[in-house]
């Protein structure tokens, strides 16, 4: 890995975004709502009425991330919330000089909480550089989604031959126990590297979907059996009290097409609007 | 002349150590020491099966992207921290419980927990060691090797290749069983792939756990669809 120099020569400090939002949701009486906010930089939450649980929309005043940039996010469902994340568009992670964009996610589920994260697609532009870090801390019995899809290059305008860097770090525990981890690192000729056979033959848009609950096991079959109608490489897997699902695809438009009908099984009712 | 007699002394002594040294390495990673990685390929009957590697030139590309760039190049990282931290427990235990964590789907799961369980049972019976004592039930395969390796004194660079080769070795012998390659095709991608052998070893010998990283997507999605595969030979 090249080592990234001491500041972005082409910004000054000042212009890099250092966004930050921390939320904690709370049930009472059968309604979850939010309970504290903290919001800092270009970041907010916002509340659009009229659905089931909490629905909080993610929205980056500043449309886009570039690099150096930082957004450290912390969601906290507390017991029995029932809280579902999402975005107001697609995340796109601009050409950086040196310094990597830093994107941090921390999430805590309760007992009995319904916490997840389902923000639309990442989209990587050229040059981009990004550093991911996801955690959770669920108690036994909460149920968790979480989703991340990524966009390599601006395909609508041509842009498929994309270099720059993504390094997704998941640790996912429940009660206390390391259930789920994982390193990506795609690093250099992005492209090139994802047209090779054992990395992405060929994709450009890659999602993986998890889900932790009590049942989550028993999901694997009506999910298998909507993958296989998927216009898309998919693959199901579950272990650990864990379900896993890996999409892959030239195109971002057949992943989105397969995600919709998974997020609606694994909820027991319809995909948030941003994903229907 | 006293220096000359020290050094020489030291050389041979050093040879006989390394010679004792590395003949179990090579007993621990035949393909004939009881931990049933032949019946593992690691997701490669779904990319037969689906067409993705279909000849010699496909399969010496999977493998080598596995070792440069894959989930290979993890194992061998994942080995070469558990050699360092074998006589510290805490430390141990965290990548003991990362190691079986990073699996990327079921089948996986169970190769390298499975064929790390069978391990530490044949090397407690054959090769005991204070160093395996906090294994219990499923292990990473890399971990357990790495930690009974360190237990025994085994040097980590020879480790890291005999590791590696065995592990292209047995994914080899897979390709030739499952039919789109010959022995001859699996000689000849063997000795291509000791160069990526050697530079993943030397990599990893440098390595911690903040340089795990991997990008083979399609090798880890194959081992979730080889696990609805209809007519199978492999358990990944």
């Amino acid at each position: 890995m090249n080592a990234p120099l001491p500041q972005d020569t082409h910004l000054p400090a000042h212009a890099r975004a250092r966004g930050a939002v921390r939320a904690r949701f709370a049930a009472n009486r059968g309604r979850s709502a939010i309970a504290d906010l903290y919001e800092a930089g270009g970041l907010r939450l916002r509340f659009p009425r009229g659905t089931a649980g909490c629905e909080a929309v993610l929205v980056n005043t500043g449309g886009g991330v570039a690099g150096g940039d930082t957004a450290a996010l912390s969601f906290h469902a507390c017991a029995d919330a029932d809280v579902t994340l999402t975005t107001q568009a697609a995340e796109k992670i601009y050409r950086a000089q040196n310094i990597a964009a830093r994107i941090n996610l921390d999430l805590v589920a309760e007992e009995g909480a319904r916490l997840e994260w389902l923000p639309q697609e990442t989209i990587l532009f050229d040059g981009a550089r990004l550093t991911r870090d996801f955690t959770l801390c669920a108690a036994e019995t909460a149920r968790v989604t979480l989703l991340e899809a990524t966009v390599f290059g601006r395909l609508a305008m041509g842009e498929r031959d994309i270099s720059g860097l993504l390094a997704d770090r998941w640790r996912l525990r429940r009660a206390g126990k390391l259930v789920f981890a994982e390193d990506l690192r795609l690093e250099g000729e992005i492209a090139a590297i994802l047209d090779r056979k054992a990395c992405g033959a060929g994709a450009r848009a890659t999602a993986l979907l998890l889900h932790m609950s009590p049942d989550a096991e028993s999901l694997l079959e009506p999910v298998r059996e909507s993958l296989s109608a998927a216009p898309c490489s998919a693959g199901a897997s579950a272990w650990n009290g864990l379900l896993c699902v890996r999409l892959m695809s030239p195109a971002p438009e057949k992943m989105r097409a397969a995600l919709s009908p998974l997020l609606e099984i694994l909820r027991g009712r319809p995909a948030p609007r941003v994903w229907q | 002349m006293i220096m000359f007699t020290i050094t020489a002394m030291d050389t041979s002594m050093a040879d006989a150590i390394g010679s004792q040294l590395s003949l179990p390495l090579s007993i621990w990673l035949s393909p004939s020491f009881p931990v049933g990685a032949f019946a593992y390929s690691h997701g490669l009957e779904w990319a037969v099966e689906s067409g993705l590697v279909s000849n010699a030139a496909d399969l010496k590309d999977w493998i080598g992207d596995l070792l440069t760039l894959g989930s290979a190049r993890n194992d061998a990282i994942l080995l070469a921290q558990a050699w360092r931290v074998a006589h510290d427990s805490d430390l141990l235990a965290h990548v003991h419980e990362l190691a079986l964590a990073l699996a990327p789907s079921c089948e996986r799961h169970l190769e390298t927990a499975a064929t790390g369980a069978a391990f530490v049972t044949a090397i407690r019976a054959a090769w005991p060691c204070a160093t395996l004592d906090m294994f219990e039930g499923a292990v990473a395969y890399p971990v357990a090797l790495g930690a009974a390796a360190r237990g025994h004194d085994m040097p980590l660079m020879a480790l890291l290749e005999q590791f590696l080769l065995a592990f292209t070795a047995n994914l080899v012998s897979a390709a030739v069983r499952l039919g789109p390659i010959g022995q001859t095709d699996g000689q000849r991608i063997l000795a291509h792939c000791l160069n990526a052998i050697g530079q993943t070893a030397r990599f990893a010998h440098e390595s911690g756990l903040e340089d795990l990283g991997s990008a083979s997507l399609t090798s880890d999605l194959a081992s979730m669809q080889h696990e609805t595969q209809y007519s199978r030979l492999f358990r990944s």
